[in-house]
């Protein structure tokens, strides 16, 4: 099945707040997706922290993933941050390296999807 | 060297609101909180976690990682230990006597200490009790547990250190301040037992590169395995998300359930830890999932199997 718009979307762009971020489930993904509000665009990232390998959760709380002051995503459990727009480390344990993006798109109704199906199922 | 282990861990953090939201939820009692200030998260026998912002002037520097944790406050058993540390470690690095009768210093890598005669206030409390065939441990009519049953962290029980140097911190710890070396998980790094304190370990060291020194996690003793599978599932009922566990350790054989949390390390649940004396020989292992833990498990909402076809769904 191919994630067409006809699909339910993640959220719809106005559900989010301005620098918001929330997790959500796709199927066929063992990880959620991180979707970050910038502006009227959003940018997509699995929730795996690259510090071990196969990568774990980041929030502290459900859809707790920035920090404080809500300019990085932060992984909860030793402390990285990573640059919301490019996903890369900027500290922490994985310094330089990155988050996985997910490419996502916007329907005409503001719907938000993934852009691409996921390819097969992790597990 | 008497020294007991860590009274208070003292953090920076980025973001004060959610560290009250989330220690609060885990457990700790705090008094003096201020989403300016942060406040004191104490345990039950009194030793616990100070939150501060991280940009606080009282704070010791922090380290060049950034690393949350400021200052281990060690307590020790009385005014002659501390006069003892202080001899050993004037021997070659400047120890600080303050007003309030601590000492200031720092170990060989950085990390800021402070010594005080401990403040914790020892517990009058059962753990918890199982019932074996043959070896009740409960009398007739007392209930193994309930679903509202208090699951609070009684004491602090350990941190955990990210280190550059692990024979710089063993000849500190071991041999400057007298903890015993319980078991090595090799690959990482040894587990530490002040003498008086005869839990399996209060310090545990894992080697990492050095941008990346600092706390890995702490924890916190509960009363027994239910009081932290109770206190564990609260947590995840109300959306705080589990690291790892629950499950129990190997070294140690305490059961363990960590916690992400916006300290920025880890947060852990623990209960049944053995104790030790000098007469243990310590273990090796090599560092991996086998000699981590004895079994893991993954938490899942309640659920419950009925009578036919169609049946509860969860």
């Amino acid at each position: 099945m191919s994630p067409g718009t006809d699909d339910p979307p993640l959220c719809r762009l106005d559900d989010l707040a301005q620098g918001e971020a929330r997790g959500f489930d796709v199927p066929g993904l063992r990880a959620k997706v991180i979707v970050v509000r910038r502006g009227d665009t959003v940018r997509g990232w699995r929730d795996l922290c690259p510090h071990y390998a196969g990568g774990t959760p980041m929030a502290w709380k459900r859809d707790a993933y920035l920090n404080g002051a809500r300019t990085h995503l932060a992984c909860h459990a030793h402390g990285a941050w990573f640059d919301i727009d490019t996903g890369v480390c900027v500290q922490g344990p994985c310094l330089g390296k990155r988050l996985t993006r997910v490419p996502l798109k916007i329907d005409d109704k503001g719907g938000i999807h993934p852009e691409r199906p996921p390819r097969g199922r992790e597990t | 060297m008497q020294i007991i282990g860590p009274d208070l861990l003292v953090f920076g953090v980025d973001d004060v609101p959610a560290c009250h939201e989330f220690l609060s939820a885990y457990g700790l009692d705090c008094a003096d909180y201020t989403p300016e200030k942060g406040g004191t998260y104490l345990a039950l026998d009194g030793t616990g976690l100070v939150i501060r912002p991280r940009n606080d002037p009282s704070l010791p520097l922090a380290l060049k990682t950034g690393t949350t944790l400021r200052l281990q406050v060690l307590g020790v058993v009385d005014a002659a230990a501390l006069d003892a540390v202080e001899a050993e470690l004037s021997r070659d690095r400047q120890v600080l006597r303050l007003a309030d009768g601590s000492l200031r210093t720092q170990d060989d890598q950085g990390f800021e200490l402070a010594f005080r005669v401990t403040t914790r206030k020892p517990l009058d409390m059962p753990g918890e009790k199982v019932n074996a065939p043959y070896a009740p441990a409960r009398p007739a009519n007392a209930l193994g547990v309930t679903q509202d049953m208090p699951a609070k962290p009684r004491t602090l029980s350990h941190v955990v250190l990210f280190v550059p140097d692990i024979d710089g911190a063993v000849g500190f710890y071991r041999d400057r301040l007298g903890f015993r070396i319980t078991d090595t998980l090799t690959g990482a790094g040894p587990f530490l037992r002040p003498q008086a304190n005869p839990d399996h370990h209060t310090h545990f060291f894992i080697r990492t590169p050095p941008y990346m020194q600092g706390i890995e996690h702490l924890a916190f003793h509960l009363g027994g395995p239910t009081e932290l599978m109770l206190a564990g599932s609260r947590m995840m009922e109300q959306g705080y998300e589990s690291f790892w566990g629950p499950g129990r350790h190997k070294f140690g054989s305490n059961w363990f359930w960590y916690f992400k949390s916006p300290l920025a390390c880890n947060v852990e649940f623990d209960a049944d830890m053995d104790t030790h004396d000098d007469d243990w020989a310590p273990r090796e292992a090599p560092m991996g999932p086998e000699a981590s833990q004895a079994f893991l498990m993954q938490w899942r909402a309640k659920w419950a199997p009925g009578g036919g076809p169609g049946g509860p769904k969860g």
